[in-house]
């Protein structure tokens, strides 16, 4: 199929129907992106009455297609196999272009994960299909069954609709931290279809040789997240945000400064060119709030700065603004909240009490 | 064995200096600068590390129009042997489907290719999928996000640095790598060497050089368009203020709306 061809317009866009959404398999499980794949395919599928298709490639994937199915697929479409273990571009592109040839898709979603964007892109070529790199919100028009796929671009200052109108299938990848993890919710009849297949040797070009892991914090999954920047003056000062995170049952957060100068390693910086956070409550201490850190998380549900400057740009991100020494601020934040906690602890027993 | 090496590279606007028309809500091109796009700077200089270590030729193609010679002429200062600027009015507004389908079909033309490189994404789409997609075209192995490149006896050994670590792989050529932005430092032009490039030159293909139908590039070309462009809002926020000393205010105020919740306290 390799060659040079043109993007080819379909003739019928009719023949196209139902979501395709590529899940990320790591280790043997998902990533927390292919949850949202579910959540965001299963909304545009349930909208104009198609189906949810799984996608799913590994070595054992039984457990995983059920899972899939208590999110919501309709149709789940594995390939099982040794070599498919680990992701690999051509035996991936080879085995999902051929499912997505075979049956047509109207949508396909894949994560723009670094794995999801290798393979979307040659997807798209051997489809002869268009894509839409790195969505930050996926709808689908009722009449039309048309994706509109919006991207931010010129920095993250504009966003983008991108429509594909006469190729199929409309392909997307999705920045993962956006999409929602949804709810369990079965469909009525799900099917699940997974054959054990051979990867031909001319696909096994690729070895891995070695994977060095990386001890990694999954900010992505974190309820509250207590971050702090160059305002901290020194690396000691995350000690302190440290105990406060611990305290509250939230992870430590950080800007790229503070990560660069070592204060605290790389895998808890949050932005751009860290980690997509959403938690139910971000505080950002020392941190001025430029347009990259900001990125990472201006998706939280509630955000509390904590600046010396009372003008900086964070503020206007922010619910809540305590302006103050982040030396005085912070043993003063976990002081009030170590009492609220010794007072309220008592009287929450007793309302559950009366509640019963 | 001498390695005949491509590198794809790109002028973008200067992502320092962006300038957006309030109007038409998109770039004003005639106030932006162009540079190199930062990651094909360290495409390019991977490849050149690699020449001057196992012996060939780099060959340098980017499709653009006509400013883009000032990136040709850079590349060619750094140490390119060869430039080609593949320009044609045919290719103005193509996505990254027949952005790749040139790209791929000037390098068919070449009478070999080992080794392509390109960089991970350009600064002003950001879509990383033109070098995969070339791949594709081409019909070869691909490897993106790499850190490091090493080549012995018809395989290149790289690193891939995936979002929870680092893969260290094997595959022989030929094969495409997109090298990550920073991956290393690129070498500087000197005076001489700009001097030299500027008399070497570099050739302009066209449309019709490349002998595809014109329906196949370019905005023609492209199955996506842009419908509208629009400034993202942020969700308007309160930033209600609280001195030091209204701190007991604020942590009651986040426990009632709970974002803190005492169940989850440790
Ligand atoms: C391509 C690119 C990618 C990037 N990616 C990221 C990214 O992923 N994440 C990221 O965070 N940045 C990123 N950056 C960097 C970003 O532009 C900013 O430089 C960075 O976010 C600033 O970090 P900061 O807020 O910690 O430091 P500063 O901007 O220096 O801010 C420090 C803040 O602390 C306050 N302060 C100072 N002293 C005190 C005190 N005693 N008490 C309380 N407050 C105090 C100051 O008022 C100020 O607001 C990126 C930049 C580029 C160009």
């Amino acid at each position: 199929m390799t060659g040079l061809k043109n993007a080819k317009a379909v003739e019928n866009t009719d023949d196209y129907r139902n979501v395709f959404v590529f899940l990320e398999v790591r280790e043997g499980k998902f990533l927390r992106s292919a949850l949202e794949m579910i959540g965001v395919g299963r909304d545009i599928a349930r909208k104009v009455n198609e189906k949810l298709v799984c996608l799913i490639l590994g070595n054992n994937i039984s457990k995983l297609a059920d899972e899939a199915v208590e999110y919501g697929a309709d149709l789940v479409l594995g390939a099982e196999s040794p070599d498919l273990e680990e992701f690999r571009t051509l035996p991936y592109t080879s085995i999902v272009s051929d499912w997505v040839l075979k049956e047509k898709p109207n949508i396909f979603l894949i994560p723009a994960s670094r794995n999801g964007r290798d393979l979307a892109s040659r997807i798209a070529v051997k489809c002869q299909a268009g894509v839409t790199a790195d969505c930050t919100e996926l709808d689908i028009e009722h009449d039309t069954r048309i994706l509109s796929a919006n991207r931010p671009t010129y920095g993250e200052s504009m966003l983008a609709e991108i429509l594909c109108r006469k190729h199929r299938p409309q392909m997307a990848t999705a920045r993962p931290g956006i999409f929602k993890v949804p709810e369990k919710s079965r469909s009525e009849n799900p099917e699940i279809r997974i054959s054990k297949v051979k990867v031909d040797k001319s696909l096994k070009t690729k070895e891995i040789i070695e994977f060095r892991k990386k001890e990694k914090v999954d900010l992505s999954a974190a309820k509250i997240i207590v971050s702090g920047g160059l305002g901290l003056g020194k690396a000691e000062g995350f000690k302190a945000l440290e105990k406060l995170a611990k305290t509250i049952g939230g992870e430590v957060g950080a800007s790229r400064p503070a990560a660069d100068l070592g204060w605290i390693s790389r895998d808890h910086q949050v932005g751009q060119t860290g980690q997509t956070v959403r938690p139910r409550l971000y505080i950002a201490a020392g941190i001025s709030g430029k347009i990259q850190h900001i990125m990472g998380m201006k998706n939280s549900e509630n955000i509390l700065a904590i600046n010396i400057d009372p003008n900086a740009e964070i503020v206007t991100y922010s619910d809540y603004v305590i302006v103050g020494d982040v030396k005085d601020v912070i043993p003063r934040l976990q002081k009030e909240i170590d009492s609220y906690r010794k007072e309220h602890s008592g009287k929450k027993e007793s309302k559950i009490a009366s509640a019963s | 064995m001498a390695l005949e090496i491509v590198v794809m590279v790109k002028q973008v606007p200067d992502s320092q200096e962006v300038v957006i028309d309030p109007v038409t809500m998109n770039l004003n091109r005639s106030l932006t600068r162009n540079v190199t796009n930062k990651a094909d700077e360290n495409a390019l200089e991977a490849a050149l590390q690699l020449r001057d270590e196992v012996g060939g030729h780099v060959t340098v193609v980017s499709m653009g129009p006509p400013q883009a010679e000032s990136t040709m002429i850079e590349c060619l200062a750094r140490g390119a042997d060869r430039a080609i600027l593949v320009s044609d009015r045919f290719f103005g507004g193509a996505d990254t489907y027949p952005t790749g389908l040139t790209v791929a079909s000037a390098i068919s033309k070449l009478e070999k290719v080992d080794v392509i490189f390109a960089g991970e994404e350009s600064s002003d789409s950001s879509t990383g999928h033109v070098g995969p997609g070339v791949a594709e075209f081409l019909g070869m192995e691909q490897a993106t996000y790499v850190s490091s490149v090493k080549y012995a006896d018809g395989f290149i050994i790289a690193e891939r640095e995936l979002e929870d670590g680092t893969e260290v792989i094997k595959m022989p050529t030929p094969v495409l790598l997109t090298i990550l932005l920073n991956a290393n430092v690129p070498r500087r032009q000197t005076l001489k060497r700009k001097i030299a490039a500027t008399k070497q030159g570099y050739e302009v293909w066209n449309l019709e050089k490349l002998g595809m139908p014109p329906e196949w590039v370019g905005v023609r070309g492209s199955p996506t368009i842009v419908r509208k462009m629009r400034p993202i809002k942020e969700k308007e926020r309160a930033a209600k203020r609280f001195e030091i000393d209204q701190i007991p205010d604020l942590v009651r105020e986040l426990f009632e709306i709970g974002a803190l919740k005492l169940e989850e306290m440790q």
